[in-house]
């Protein structure tokens, strides 16, 4: 069985977190971006955004592991009228989403094809 | 390629909606971001276990050993490291509350909320409450005490918000898309400045003015006292029961078309006052407190009490805290987040506790201008001289001019223009005073005595400040600046500013503050009542005071029990007895048991059975307690029909308007009085007939409106509930519906509205050592996800307290309730 993929992902999930947690949201689409450059995957823009994902449901879990998040996801949630499944949700697909725009349009720079 | 369309134009909605906020929303990428953004803060809410911050300025390492309760105990080698501390601790746990509140004293709301909350900064500047702190922070002697400690507070609070991670930001910011700004030491004055609105601005003057406009100036009079008709004061009589001076009311009289002034002043200050007394009546408000001789307590030591009532908030307006300096300073108690030190606490030999006094040291006066459009000069003892202008400008969230403003001022204070006239006036705030080092100076005393002394010097907002010591002594004082008028020296009145022989004349000397000390009767209490019999004492303080239910009420229960013990001092802190109830009960039994021989009514009949079976305890069960109060107003309705328009419907403002209940008390004994009289009917009601009438009509609206009597709706708990509001009054970060024991003119009222009561309990045994329970509504921290948000509020709500432990030193300190030690070291 070939380990390689998955090595990859979890290095590219662990890299979405370390450079949230040390930069900012703002870092996905750049990594996601510099991924879609350096990938040959077929299917590079939905590993980044499962990556990227998966990179902030750890940084999610880790957060629950230290305080009251489920307090604030339901405050929150009654402020917004929206169910609180509905924050984690969107905590998820935001960057989802952002990596899967960028790992899309980047390789069009060098000129490859959008899967 | 469709594709690349798509992602492109997803990712620049996504990176712009990440980045800006869209109305109300915050930009959701630094919002929902796991690591620094809502979900880190939901995390940051707990502390580490053990932490070494290294701090500018920190001379001594300071230890701060925060127990289970949420208290920093802060171990410090000097007063300025310990204040230090206190600031990063306070910023720690409440530093969106420490903008929100100088924000809102210095009329900078706008800065977060734009135009919706223009009328209220503007309300506040045109006050001059950072005129008035501006000016004392500039005479501040910057050697004293309570100088050098509001700089250190400052530093400290500054220190943590340089020390902040991303993730430490308040959940506040972060809806509110703004961040923390830098604390000034002038802003702690800011507080004090807000503070003194909510207790030390006295609007009797309006009140009476405008009765004066509808009734005429011998009935204004009458209605608003300078004078309470039941005498039950701070200071001691002869005698520790009440005196009840009633006298007959004079009628109804022409109105007084020269003060319809009044109705436009306040209209102005109707914001200034919705802000410090959000309409509820005197009844329902106050605080409370009490000192027992230790000859009348079981264990023969004295006991103190107190409870100050005010505006509930989450977090709360209080923050507890234990300072400790070895040799110098050992104190614990609460004070106000944003000023440093204890103001309601204990030390090692001294408990103290106040009470507002109410009085009157603000006065209005009507100025004579150059321009009446555009004045830039009034007149004074024939010589013109020029206003002060300070320009003001609002900001909205982007930093843009959203309105400008000229606050006018005379020598006395602010100046607005009201009904084509113009009005400064002269407010205590106003005179240069050192609050912060009277507060401060508190913790040093070693007995009650130390502590009066303390306070000697004290102005503004005028505090019953009651104190025991060690020694047994109790005493009391009403502390504070009450000027000394001309003429009669009342201050409820509007005097001509042309000339300085309107201006005050100084202000009476400490000596002449109601005061006692071991009084023979072996207690003291305070209610917000009458400070001072007026025969024994007729110096003018203030008019319309409240009635003193919860004084009479108190008296009584430490007249009748000489074996007093703490635990029976929390059980009276939420007694459901009434003294009003217990005047006004049989009024309305006798008065249905007459009508009823006249007309047998069978619905008077019901409701009368049932008012009668009232044990007069506003407990939750009550059914009885619902229809009493609705029979109250419906009286004060009808009674007080002369001070609303002809033909006008009652209105819950009006209310606010009536005379105290204890005028509707003096009333009763003149039954033919034409005060009784409805007008809205053709015959001329008697005493008697109003107060069936109210009974009766109370019953029968909450037949309507709650249905049969069994119905739950009945209940007293369904009726009364605390709500207590996050200071953005967002919903979700309040605690609301919560039922409660007490009802207004209680120990513990309860307002209609929920929105005020006890801010915080405590009670204080000074024997060997010094033993205190406390609680307030709320808890230590401000972040609401926190589990130290609300984590007081069920034994607030049950009356219950919480023993405060107070260790001498951080190892005497049991470690199983230590959650966290923070070492504040130097940099």
């Amino acid at each position: 069985m070939n380990m390689r993929p998955v090595v990859k992902f979890i290095l590219l999930a662990e890299g979405f977190a370390v450079a949230t947690y040390a930069l900012g949201w703002w870092v996905v689409p750049l990594i996601a971006a510099l991924w879609g450059l350096l990938s040959r995957d077929e299917a590079r823009a939905r590993v980044a955004a499962f990556a990227a994902m998966t990179g902030w449901a750890s940084l999610l879990l880790l957060d629950v592991s230290r305080g009251p998040v489920g307090v604030m996801a339901s405050q929150l949630a009654s402020i917004m009228k929206l169910p609180a499944v509905g924050l984690y949700f969107l905590t998820l697909v935001f960057p989802a989403l952002l990596a899967w725009c960028a790992a899309t349009l980047t390789p069009t720079i060098r000129g490859g094809r959008a899967n | 390629m469709s594709r690349r369309i798509v992602a492109a134009v997803l990712l620049a909605g996504l990176l712009f909606v990440g980045f800006h906020s869209i109305g109300p929303v915050p930009p959701i990428g630094p919002f929902l971001d796991p690591a620094n953004g809502l979900w880190g803060t939901a995390a940051a809410t707990n502390f580490p276990v053990l932490q070494d911050v290294a701090v500018a300025g920190i001379r001594s390492p300071v230890r701060v050993l925060v127990d289970d309760r949420g208290v920093p105990h802060i171990f410090a080698a000097s007063e300025d490291d310990a204040f230090r501390a206190l600031g990063y601790v306070e910023a720690r746990d409440r530093l969106f509350q420490l903008e929100a509140q100088t924000r809102a004293a210095s009329g900078r709301l706008t800065e977060w909320a734009g135009k919706s909350l223009l009328a209220t900064d503007q309300e506040s500047r045109s006050l001059a409450l950072v005129w008035a702190a501006d000016k004392k922070f500039a005479s501040y002697d910057r050697s004293s005490p309570g100088f050098k400690a509001i700089v250190a507070y400052a530093d400290g609070v500054n220190a943590y918000i340089d020390h902040m991670r991303p993730r430490d930001l308040p959940i506040e910011y972060r809806l509110l898309n703004a961040r923390p700004m830098k604390w000034q030491p002038i802003y702690s004055l800011y507080f004090l400045s807000r503070m003194s609105l909510t207790l030390g601005f006295n609007d009797a003057t309006v009140r009476r003015l405008k009765a004066q406009s509808m009734v005429g100036k011998a009935a204004a009079d009458a209605l608003f006292p300078v004078n309470s008709p039941i005498q039950q004061p701070i200071q001691p009589g002869a005698s520790s029961a009440p005196r009840y001076d009633f006298a007959a009311l004079p009628d109804p009289g022409v109105p007084d078309s020269t003060s319809t002034v009044a109705a436009a002043l306040e209209q102005s200050l109707e914001h200034a006052i919705a802000f410090r007394k959000p309409t509820e009546s005197a009844d329902a408000i106050g605080s409370n407190n009490w000192a027992v001789s230790p000859r009348r307590t079981a264990a023969g030591h004295a006991l103190l009490a107190g409870d100050p009532h005010l505006e509930l908030s989450l977090p709360s307006v209080w923050y507890e805290m234990h300072i400790v300096v070895p040799g110098r300073l050992d104190v614990a108690g609460v004070g106000f987040p944003g000023v440093p030190g204890v103001v309601i606490g204990f030390n090692r030999d001294v408990a103290w506790t106040f009470t507002n006094t109410g009085s009157d040291v603000n006065d209005y006066y009507a100025e004579t201008v150059d321009d009446d459009a555009h004045p830039s000069r009034y007149k004074l003892d024939g010589e013109w001289k020029p206003l002060e202008k300070r320009a003001e400008k609002y900001l909205d969230p982007h930093g843009d001019v959203l309105a400008t403003d000229t606050i006018l001022l005379t020598e006395r204070g602010p100046m607005r223009r009201q009904l084509g006239k113009w009005l400064s006036m002269r407010w205590t705030l106003y005179d240069n005073s050192h609050e912060p080092d009277n507060f401060l100076s508190l913790g040093y005393a070693k007995n009650a005595t130390e502590w009066l002394d303390k306070m000697k010097d004290y102005v503004v907002p005028t505090q019953n400040g009651l104190v025991a010591d060690r020694m047994g002594n109790i005493a009391i004082r009403s502390s504070g600046k009450y000027p000394v008028r001309p003429g009669d020296g009342r201050g409820d009145v509007i005097r001509d500013g042309s000339t300085s022989a309107s201006d005050w004349k100084g202000q009476l000397p400490v000596e002449k503050y109601p005061f006692a000390m071991n009084p023979a009767q072996g207690f003291l209490a305070s209610a917000n009542q009458q400070p001072v019999d007026p025969r024994v004492n007729s110096s003018y303080m203030g008019s319309d005071w409240y009635s003193p239910w919860r004084a009479m009420r108190i008296n009584a229960l430490l007249r009748g029990d000489s074996a007093i013990t703490p635990d029976k001092m929390r059980q009276f802190q939420t007694d459901p007895g009434s003294a009003r109830a217990d005047l006004f009960v049989p009024w309305f039994l006798s008065a249905a048991a007459s009508r009823d021989s006249v007309s047998h009514d069978v619905t008077l009949r019901e409701a009368a059975a049932l008012l009668a079976k009232w044990d007069r305890r506003y407990v939750r069960e009550s059914r009885q307690a619902i229809l009493f109060e609705a029979a109250m107003a419906e009286l004060a309705s009808r009674t007080w029909d002369e001070l609303r328009p002809t033909g006008a419907r009652a209105t819950a403002a009006d209310r606010l308007n009536y005379p105290e209940a204890q005028l509707l008390a003096e009333l009763m004994s003149t039954p033919r009085s034409s005060w009784w009289d409805d007008r809205a009917t053709p015959a001329r009601e008697t005493r008697d007939e109003i107060l069936a009438a109210s009974l009766r009509s109370a019953f029968d609206s909450l037949r309507v409106a709650k249905g049969a009597v069994t119905a739950d709706g009945w209940l007293w708990s369904s009726t009364r509930r605390a709500n207590i509001h996050h200071l953005l009054r967002i919903p979700a970060f309040s605690a609301l519906d919560i039922p409660v024991q007490g009802g207004p003119s209680t120990l513990g009222p309860s307002s209609g509205s929920g929105t005020q009561g006890p801010s915080w309990r405590m009670v204080v045994e000074l024997g060997a050592e010094v033993r205190a329970w406390a609680t307030y509504p709320g808890g230590q921290s401000g972040a609401p996800a926190s589990v130290r948000y609300t984590d007081r509020l069920a034994k607030w709500t049950n009356g219950m307290l919480d023993q405060v432990l107070f260790p001498r030193t951080p190892d005497a300190l049991d470690r199983k309730r230590v959650i966290s030690t923070l070492t504040l070291t130097p940099q």
